[in-house]
């Protein structure tokens, strides 16, 4: 590098800004600690081990007939659906009309590390749409499945396609094959036996790891470098510090739940070749045959397009939507485009079904 | 004997151990039974298995280092050859607050794209997962010399620790299908 010129006042000046407003942001923000998450009001309508299902209160007069639970991902918790009023993807269902379940799957602790595939898909889950049933007095519901949650609410819904009359997956993980990202890369090459026979649950600081190789320079400097250049700027340092407290919160995965994921999704590939089974039960995507609606990511990250899409080809319905939009993994779910085109789409073609 | 590889070395030293440990434990085993409740009683009898422990994960050492090494490795190669792009890129030093953005924004897109491409590729994912196959090793013999100090205060193991957890699951799986089978029953009474 050659320096001849002198340094512009004005970039001092920007440091010396800079370097006051990470001595003030103590005195201007609280920690991500004192924050409250859960931003919309709900009841806790069921609890089973450390999984609770949450309802929403109606923000409407009338609402559609058809109930929607949400299956929320194993990775962080359900928050991010409602981390900020102007980008809740819960409140914004609940205003078109919507009566919103969520499934929050809890922190498992070491003695859960023999729950499995079959206990989230046959057990939790479908305790919660039988409950859901019972109280709404209907014979189906709507299902909602985003990222892992996604996948087990596939096989939920190719296991029971009775209790299920629309489902949406939201940047679902199917085809683990053709999944490009660098988690699929660490998942191919890890001695998963190995692992949850030696420390039982998936740790969470493994996710951590996982995570911070995603984008390491963008999200471990300059996300950080943007706070403090913002910190007088209240509604953008009260959404940072929501998605930072939400991503912090990373709860570990059950070992034999992710000894199966690891190897049926990531290593072998079986749901989409219609070869995976759970709870002895064989799945068979040709069974989900209610409307699909499939929302997708072109800049997603941590589930790449490839391993999403193929979903909407394997199954057996026949009124089925995918939907590309022009963003990533999380900015599909908590964006002002999820607000404007994302939520708006999915309400009218869940309402034309409700 | 001459041990020459580093195996046929640990071998040796492992045997050597074992030996002693073995010889002493049935010199002194028949004064030492007598206070055969005690915690040093426990401690002793299994205080080989931690010798063999110890030698083992000087030789897990051994290897988790190599891989260890091959991943700093990857990352500082992949960090020189993504500065030298910078500097080629940026050949002068910012001076003004656009220059510097402009320089910060390059500086970020070439390091994130090399460093994604790094952990992409097959070499990265190959190495990176024989480190963690060698870490979990080593957090083996660890909870193997933990259990051996559980033991001798009369706790239990790990294992058997698992073994209730297993044992609790299939339970709770078994309570859960009779509860179904129950609604179902009183459902079809009706």
């Amino acid at each position: 590098m050659r320096s001849e010129a002198r340094i512009d006042p004005k970039l001092v000046e920007e440091i010396l800004k800079f370097t006051r407003n990470v001595v003030d942001a103590p005195k201007l923000v609280a920690a991500p600690d004192e924050i409250n998450l859960e931003v919309t009001p709900h009841e806790i309508a069921q609890v089973i081990d450390k999984t609770r299902l949450l309802h929403y209160k109606p923000l409407t007069d009338k609402q559609h007939k058809t109930p929607l639970l949400i299956s929320y991902a194993l990775i962080n918790r359900y928050h991010i659906l409602d981390i900020h009023p102007e980008k809740s993807w819960v409140r914004n269902l609940l205003e078109q009309g919507f009566d919103v379940y969520m499934l929050d799957w809890g922190s498992p602790t070491s003695m859960d590390k023999y729950l499995d595939f079959d206990d989230y898909v046959n057990g939790y889950l479908d305790s919660c749409v039988e409950f859901i049933k019972d109280e709404t007095s209907t014979e189906k519901i709507s299902l909602q499945g985003y990222c892992t949650g996604a996948t087990i609410a596939t096989a939920y819904t190719a296991l029971h396609p009775e209790n299920v009359k629309n489902f949406i997956a939201t940047a679902p993980v199917i085809d683990g094959w053709r999944d490009t990202t660098v988690i699929s890369n660490l998942a191919k090459h890890i001695d998963v036996e190995k692992m949850v026979n030696t420390i039982g649950n998936m740790p969470p600081e493994f996710m951590y790891y996982c995570f911070s190789v995603l984008k390491p320079f963008e999200q471990g400097i300059e996300k950080y470098v943007n706070f403090f250049k913002n910190i007088d700027n209240k509604k953008f340092v009260d959404n940072f510090l929501r998605v930072e407290k939400w991503l912090g919160d990373t709860p570990p995965i059950p070992g034999e739940l992710f000894k199966q994921w690891i190897k049926d999704i990531y290593q072998d590939n079986l749901l989409i070749q219609n070869k995976m089974f759970v709870g002895g039960s064989h799945i068979d995507l040709k069974k989900i045959d209610m409307p699909l609606f499939t929302q997708v990511a072109v800049g997603d990250h941590l589930v790449s397009p490839e391993c999403s899409m193929p979903l909407h080809y394997a199954v057996g319905s026949q009124d089925k939507t995918l939907r590309i939009y022009p963003t990533g993994h999380v900015g599909m779910i908590a964006s002002s485009l999820s607000q404007k085109k994302v939520l708006p789409e999915l309400g009218q073609w869940l309402s034309e079904r409700s | 004997m001459n041990p020459q590889s580093p195996k046929e070395i640990t071998d040796y030293y492992k045997h050597l151990s074992l030996f002693w440990t073995d010889l002493i434990h049935l010199m002194a085993s028949k004064p030492q039974a007598l206070t055969s409740t005690g915690p040093m009683r426990a401690f002793a009898t299994s205080s080989k298995k931690i010798a063999t422990e110890l030698i083992e994960i000087n030789e897990k050492l051994m290897e988790f280092n190599k891989f260890y090494t091959e991943y700093y490795k990857q990352l500082s190669d992949t960090w020189s050859v993504a500065q030298k792009k910078v500097n080629q890129k940026v050949p002068d030093v910012p001076h003004d607050v656009e220059q510097f953005e402009a320089f910060k924004r390059i500086w970020i897109d070439i390091f994130d794209n090399d460093f994604t491409e790094l952990f992409d590729s097959e070499k990265f994912g190959e190495n990176y997962g024989k480190l963690v196959s060698k870490e979990l090793e080593l957090t083996k013999h660890w909870t193997n010399i933990s259990n051996v100090i559980l033991q001798s205060a009369n706790l239990p193991s790990k294992e058997e620790i698992d073994e209730v957890y297993k044992e609790l699951h299939a339970l709770k799986k078994r309570v859960t299908k009779l509860e179904i089978e129950l609604k179902r029953k009183k459902e079809d009474k009706r």
